[in-house]
């Protein structure tokens, strides 16, 4: 506060030996906090690491990566945004932990004249019509990535095939969007649903979860998991009750461990979303915006789906 | 021989400046090195970031100088606030009365559920970490039940302005936090019920032999417990505008960490609400100026670790020390 009254107070008086600190201001490398979730999980890490390496590579700007200690950490990931606030950086590119509380806190950087980058899961668009901003969102559409891989399923079983879902972490917008998408294919392809479970995107608990439902129906074809983790450990419950390669396991995210299985034909589809690059995306959007660019609405990302060699 | 009342006052300062110097040190050193750590802007970030473990932790104060602990509040903060959430969206109801009412429901869930912890673990003569873990998975489970998994948000513009008001600078929330503290140090320090507290945590069998039951006052310390963690539901949930099953995850790990790092004895009877308050201010300043720093978040988890072992560390000393006098 002290520091700015001193400041106009100099500039006002038009001094000459502040001339150069302001020309050095100008050609200052603007500054990027990039705010995400979890760096314990190894997506979001990949992302990280994708976002530094890329920074490097564009070498015009100066990147601050924040993470939180665990997904469900909302309260954490409003403080990075206080501190960031603080800090005047020049633009957030965030995961957001939640697509509505985090909006406030949003709301109040724009306010602050910081420009602001939403990746991966998508501020609630109602909620920035109350809070009157429009923040652009760089990311894929799970949905649509997820009837991708649900489709392969239907194809392989054809109508009337009994399937179950293991879903991600209830209220998290991508599982959400992603249980969409494989309800998109079972509708299509005119699947029975017989169960749909959440295992919290863990591949443990997926493994118990998906173990009770073969005990409650033992006439499972398939499987739609909402991510590789879970897909791992839906495969381990198929080997261990003796039924390899009768159930057909179709996933999402396209993580290195589930390469094998998708070799074997356990795993017969996956969808990549390139999250390594992902914030990568945001920056540029980011810098596009700094450089007087405005930017609205939904910039879509790739997805790819990958499928098993033989299916 | 001077005053021993003197002696203990002296001691007792001590011991207190001890976390106090150790909170100036820190603030001193993120000063020198994070040039944005002490604007005001962060001043009111920090206060505004500390008050929800400031609040748990005063609760958790009760329930370990009692001899407890209360592993559930995370959760049970969480039934708190999805119950009140869906109060306060009741189309029946008036502004005024829907913030009312969901206030209302947050504190008698909290109670209620506090009660319960004492009244389990004192009647059938359970340890409170088993009995406050048992409750973690029933209010987790309650909170996601009540809602089927979904957030809860679109509260009245009102009650979500109370998460950034602001008096002369200084967050309303923080400031709520504080009095909060100041009636429950009243309480701790100036009351039957308060010297009961420290009586029990210290020798229960004494209080029993002396013709007094500690159940009722075990119970009661829990229900305050959970009556600060109805509150603290109600401050975050202005804090985030919105109510979900899943939030305070962990939560009663940093509040237990606030009581300890401020000098309270985990085996009950010793500390105050005054070393709950530095060891909140630890904690938030420790995490704001590493993140200032730029120092990695895994670092940042390991360095909180250290300072935990730390304090415990020193209070064994205190420990000896007060044995000693």
């Amino acid at each position: 506060m002290d520091r700015r009254t001193f400041l106009t107070g100099c500039a006002a008086g038009g001094a000459l030996a502040l001339a150069p600190g302001l020309a050095s201001a100008q050609t200052k490398k603007p500054v990027i906090g990039l705010v995400m979730k979890s760096l314990a999980n190894e997506f979001f890490k990949d992302m990280q690491e994708g976002a530094v390496k890329h920074a490097q590579e564009r070498g015009d700007l100066t990147l601050l990566p924040l993470g939180i200690q665990s997904e469900t950490d909302i309260d954490g990931q409003i403080a990075l945004v206080e501190n960031l606030i603080t800090k005047k950086v020049d633009a957030i590119v965030i995961a957001p932990a939640d697509s509505r509380a985090l909006i406030a806190p949003i709301a109040r950087a724009v306010k602050a004249g910081i420009k602001v980058v939403n990746i991966d899961v998508r501020f609630d668009p109602a909620s920035m019509r109350k809070h009157h901003i429009d923040i652009v969102f760089v990311g894929p559409d799970n949905r649509a990535g997820a009837k991708m891989s649900g489709d392969v399923l239907a194809k392989a079983l054809g109508a009337g095939g009994k399937v179950v879902i293991i879903e991600g972490n209830p209220g998290a917008e991508n599982g959400v969007q992603r249980k969409l998408g494989y309800m998109d294919a079972i509708a299509q392809g005119k699947l029975d649903l017989l169960d749909s479970r959440t295992a919290h995107w863990e591949t443990e608990e997926a493994n118990t979860v998906f173990s009770n439902m073969l005990t409650a129906h033992q006439d499972i074809q398939g499987v739609m998991a909402a991510n590789d983790s879970m897909a791992l450990g839906v495969v381990k419950a198929i080997e261990a009750a003796g039924r390899k390669g009768k159930i057909k396991v179709v996933s999402f995210d396209n993580i290195p461990a589930i390469q094998p299985l998708l070799q074997d034909g356990e795993v017969i589809a996956t969808v990549d979303q390139f999250g390594a690059q992902l914030a990568g995306d945001g920056i540029d959007a980011a810098m596009q915006e700094i450089a007087g660019k405005s930017l609205t609405g939904w910039t879509k990302t790739e997805l790819k789906l990958v499928t098993a060699p033989g299916s | 021989m001077p005053s021993s009342s003197s002696g203990v006052l002296v001691r007792r300062i001590l011991r207190e400046a001890g976390i106090g110097l150790a909170l100036l040190v820190m603030v001193l050193f993120f000063a020198a090195v994070a040039p944005s750590f002490t604007t005001h802007e962060n001043i009111a970030n920090i206060l505004t970031q500390i008050t929800i473990n400031l609040i748990l932790a005063t609760g958790m104060t009760f329930a370990i100088l009692v001899g407890g602990i209360d592993l559930s509040v995370g959760a049970v903060m969480a039934l708190c606030a999805v119950i009140a959430g869906t109060v306060l969206k009741q189309d029946s109801l008036s502004d005024p009365e829907a913030i009312g009412l969901g206030i209302l429901a947050s504190l008698l869930v909290g109670m209620a559920c506090g009660g319960l912890n004492g009244f389990v673990s004192s009647f059938w003569g359970i340890p409170a970490f088993i009995v406050t873990l048992g409750m973690l998975n029933i209010a987790r489970g309650g909170a996601l039940e009540v809602t089927n998994a979904r957030t809860i948000y679109d509260f009245p513009d009102p009650f979500n302005a109370f998460g950034t008001m602001s008096l002369l600078g200084v967050p309303v929330m923080f400031l709520l936090a504080l009095a909060l503290l100041g009636i429950g140090w009243l309480v701790l320090t100036r009351t039957v019920f308060g010297r009961m507290i420290y009586a029990i945590g210290n020798n229960e069998e004494a209080v029993r032999l002396s013709g007094h039951r500690p159940l009722v006052t075990k119970v009661l310390a829990f229900t305050v417990t959970g009556l600060f963690v109805g509150i603290a539901a109600i401050v975050y949930m202005t804090r985030l505008t919105i109510a979900n099953p899943i939030l305070g995850i962990g939560f009663e790990l940093n509040a237990i960490a606030a009581v300890i790092i401020g000098g309270t004895s985990l085996s009950g009877g010793r500390g105050s609400l005054v070393g709950t308050l530095l060891g909140a201010a630890i904690i938030g300043v420790l995490a704001n100026g590493l993140i200032l720093m730029g120092v990695s978040d895994f670092f940042r988890q390991i360095v909180t670790g250290v300072v935990i072992i730390l304090a415990v560390i020193l209070d064994s000393y205190r420990a000896r020390l007060s044995l000693r006098g």
